[in-house]
């Protein structure tokens, strides 16, 4: 046993050395984290490690399990959210995002990426094949749709598979079927009778007005010129045989693809197209409809891409005001407002003989006097 | 009109001011220069969490590079501490083992004498008789314990019957044992543990030293909480830091608080927050040229006595006795650590938010503390015999203790996102806001290393596991600090902002008795 106490106390002279360590790595830190975290790294690239300066690109998308990759090189860097990737150390330069997943459309875009600045951009993926759920007049006890056919051959759904299994049947036995209070409900969205065998494009062009239908849950208002549908901010308006996303509020909170960095013609052209500069600096551009501000330029509409097709309907997709569905000659098409490079657009259902609406970001199809929900909502 | 004489008190204790608690009791200059140190805690640290609210608003690049250089300076905070926690915790597990009666044989110890002093106020027979017990079991001629059981008054008839009642159980075990009842309502007090403590220390000098002509300097007094249980070599560890001390008249002993008595008992955040209490103390263990006495502690009689036993009139008596007696020595009285245990209860009530309730409670009163950083720093405007150095240093140190506290816990786990949520659109769209709270959250992760420490060094420190409790609660007591940084928010900075807000509004506190143990 010993005389003494064995463990001193943390002498003054060992606290000192330690903060002295301790404050010295913080000097070192410090200015090392702060650069990083703005963009700086290091290039060991070439024999001369030098600095370069970074940006990143924030891409959302609402499809789960998807493959990000940029100029060819998969992210694997896990999500920073779960519907958002953050990609870093990103050199300067024009890079193309591609977001994709078997079964689904592929979204591509090209952006340049300044240093220090992140680019944003959201992606949609919508499925190859269609996808529905049919609102049929007769349910099982269990929520079965049942469909009236005059034959059990004749396939329901030629261009889509269903997100749920459902009957066909030749008779009713009323004693086993329930009425689906949902197809009463979208049977009345579209002001039909169950009879009414005209074909949905042939309706369209009975009408003076091409845009028909123009249903919406947000504001819809008519004038003598346009009918418009708003989401927010953002109004769609059809002018001549286009349609315009309009922003409708003070530029704070514009979105960010209504906006360049740049203050001329040719760099904009250069980084986000043609079709974006003239939008801004065309000769036609009402002056009004641009705003300039110290570090950027916002225009204040965006024309949709149409396919080069007449627009027969269009509303907001569901739950989203960054994206339009647009029902033109061969199909019905979602496409992001998002025109920086190009606007991706996507088929949601083809044919030329259906109707559509959109009613509580459900969209409904009314098609050989069947319908049926688009399904929005990718599963994985 | 304090009418005590005071012929025996250190010059500078006889002030009349040496006992201000606030500024209601002085007047003209002095009141308010008091009353300005009052407000500036407050002040500090809502003009923190607001500049950086502000900051993230209207700077968010500045916001976020002081974050980023916050961050960083608390994971090496985080790594300084840890280090004094496991250098201590050796320090504490070596004086554990060593057998301290051999050890103080060197020393001519005989003349010495425990002056023991338990305040206490309604608490149970068990944690008395427990408390007691533990004297009763210690490694030291209990001829020479004085004994102290200090009842209230305003406890009612069966406290002091209890008291009563404990006394002729334990009276003839040790050298002298008495019984004081601090009355109630006595003008200039703040009904608590300081004023209970000073009434008997008045009384065992009438009633026990001056009669048995025990010279003052022969006596050291362990003024602890009355659920504290000593380690059975404490009052030898005692004298021989005593006796081996630099100035042992001008030093205070401070051992290490274990709210370990209760530990099985308690629910995981009352372990969480009593550890945690045990490791700020182990850090000023290892630094105690920093720290100032806290909860039970010891110090001689005569010191006491030169300074009239400290103040009655104070919330946070533990430290301010020891603030009173840096003042009036002119700054030379220090702290000694034991790095000797004694086992305390952790704060618990019968269900969880009873618990959550007395524990804020508690750390409210204790981050009142904050009353103390006014009281030295007004008299070190007024003694300049303390060196200029050592004025500074302390009311720095201790300054930026009671601004950390409160504004830390916040900055980093709240307003570390603040610019994120709050900056401009031009700082939305750069790098930096993006990897900001990556940044962050990298080297909070990092901190909270720091944990792994404490819970190793809790699990080392728990009591054996009594009958009835599962083996399943260890892992529970594993990994129950990541609670931290919500403990470190509820029960740390939000109470602590609490207080130094009703002291800022001169919204004075009175003394909340924690509530031990319940059958």
């Amino acid at each position: 046993m010993p005389n003494e106490p064995q463990i001193e106390i943390l002498s003054y002279k060992r606290r000192k050395r330690l903060f002295q360590l301790l404050v010295l790595i913080f000097l070192i830190a410090l200015p090392t984290m702060i650069f990083y975290t703005t963009g700086y790294r290091l290039n060991f690239d070439n024999e001369d490690s030098t600095f370069v300066t970074t940006g990143g690109m924030y891409i959302t998308t609402d499809t789960l399990d998807v493959e990000v990759y940029v100029d060819e090189d998969k992210i694997e860097k896990p999500r920073l959210f779960r519907s958002a990737y953050y990609i870093q150390n990103i050199e300067s330069g024009i890079h193309r995002v591609v977001v994709q997943r078997p079964g689904l459309n592929t979204w591509v875009k090209e952006l340049p990426v300044d240093p220090r600045i992140v680019v944003e951009a959201s992606a949609f993926n919508m499925p190859v094949e269609p996808v529905i759920r049919p609102v049929t007049k007769f349910t099982t006890t269990d929520n079965q749709p049942v469909f009236l056919m005059a034959s059990t051959a004749v396939e329901v759904f030629s261009k889509a598979t269903s997100t749920i299994p459902y009957l066909a049947s030749t008779t009713i036995a009323s004693s086993s079927l329930a009425i689906n209070e949902e197809y009463i409900f979208v049977d009345s969205l579209f002001g039909t009778s169950s009879t009414d065998t005209r074909s949905a494009f042939g309706r369209f062009l009975d009408e003076v007005d091409r845009f028909r239908f123009a249903t919406t849950t947000e504001i819809k208002s008519t004038t003598t010129e346009e009918i418009v549908i708003q989401r927010g901010d953002v109004r769609l308006v059809d002018r001549k045989s286009d349609v315009y996303a309009v922003w409708q509020n003070g530029i704070d909170n514009i979105p960010y693809y209504y906006c360049v960095g740049e203050k001329n013609f040719a760099s904009t052209s250069e980084r986000f197209g043609r079709h974006v500069a003239e939008s801004i600096f065309g000769e036609n551009v009402a002056s009004t409809s641009v705003v300039f501000e110290s570090d950027r330029v916002c225009r204040l509409e965006i024309k949709l891409n149409r396919l080069a097709q007449k627009v027969f309907f269009y509303d907001f997709f569901p739950n989203s005001s960054d994206l339009v569905v647009l029902l033109l000659e061969d199909g019905l098409y979602v496409t992001e407002i998002d025109d920086r490079a190009w606007q991706n657009t996507q088929l949601l259902y083809p044919g030329d003989d259906f109707e559509v609406i959109v009613e509580n970001d459900i969209i409904y199809i009314k098609e050989d006097e069947n319908y049926f929900e688009i399904v929005t909502e990718i599963e994985t | 009109m304090d009418l005590e004489d005071k012929s025996h008190l250190l010059p500078y204790a006889q002030r009349p001011d040496f006992k201000v608690a606030k500024a209601t009791e002085l007047s003209g200059k002095d009141r308010r220069f008091f009353r300005f140190l009052e407000i500036v805690p407050g002040v500090a640290a809502w003009t923190t969490i607001i500049g950086i609210i502000l900051a993230s608003m209207y700077a968010p690049f500045f916001a976020a590079y002081f974050i980023i250089a916050f961050s960083i300076y608390w994971v090496l905070k985080t790594i300084f501490l840890s280090i004094h926690v496991r250098y201590n915790w050796k320090r504490l597990k070596h004086h554990m083992e060593l057998d301290w009666g051999s050890l103080i044989k060197r020393f001519r110890y005989e003349q010495m004498h425990h002056l023991v002093i338990f305040p206490f106020y309604k608490e149970s027979r068990e944690v008395i008789e427990g408390t007691l017990q533990g004297l009763v079991e210690a490694n030291y001629d209990r001829d020479k314990l004085i004994v102290v059981l200090a009842a209230e008054e305003r406890a009612g008839e069966e406290a002091e019957q209890l008291a009563l009642e404990m006394e002729k159980q334990f009276a003839g075990k040790f050298g002298h044992f008495i019984v004081t009842i601090h009355p109630d309502d006595v003008e200039g007090e703040i009904a608590g543990k300081g004023s209970n403590t000073h009434y008997a220390l008045h009384q065992v000098k009438e009633r026990v030293i001056d009669p048995a002509n025990i010279d003052y300097q022969n006596i050291l007094t362990s003024i602890f909480d009355i659920d504290t249980v000593i380690y059975p070599d404490y009052f030898n560890c005692l004298i021989w830091h005593f006796m081996t001390a630099e100035n042992p008249y001008k030093s205070a002993f401070q051992p290490v608080p274990l709210f370990t008595n209760n530990l099985w008992e308690a629910t995981a955040v009352a372990r969480v927050m009593a550890m945690s209490s045990t490791f700020w103390q182990m850090i000023m263990q290892e630094r105690p040229d920093k720290a100032a006495t806290f909860s039970s502690h010891s110090v001689s009689f005569q010191a006491l006595y030169e300074i009239g036993y400290g103040q009655a009139n104070v919330v946070s008596e533990d430290s301010r006795i020891f603030w009173n007696l840096l003042v009036a020595n002119n700054g030379e009285f220090e702290v000694v650590s034991l790095s000797y245990p004694i086992a305390m209860d952790a704060t618990t009530a019968s269900s969880l938010w009873g618990t959550v309730k007395n524990i804020y409670r508690q750390h409210r009163r204790w981050t009142y503390g904050v009353e103390n950083w006014c009281y030295l720093v007004y008299h070190f405007t007024k003694n300049k015999a303390i060196p200029l150095r050592k004025r500074w240093s302390i009311a720095a140190l201790q300054g930026e203790g009671y601004w950390s506290l409160v504004t830390n816990p916040i900055m980093l786990f709240i307003l570390g996102w603040a610019p994120i949520f709050l900056g401009t659109r031009e700082f939305h769209a750069t790098v930096l806001s993006y990897e900001l709270p990556i940044m962050v959250r990298n080297l909070l992760v990092l901190a909270m290393f720091g944990l792994v420490v404490s819970s190793i060094i809790s699990l080392s420190l728990t009591p054996p596991r009594p009958d009835g409790h599962s083996r399943f609660k260890y892992i529970v007591m594993a990994f129950q600090w990541i609670m931290v940084p919500l403990t470190m928010i509820v029960f740390s900075a939000i109470p602590g902002l609490d207080a130094q807000t009703r002291l800022m509004f001169g919204k004075y506190m009175g003394f909340w008795v924690t509530p031990k143990r319940e059958k």
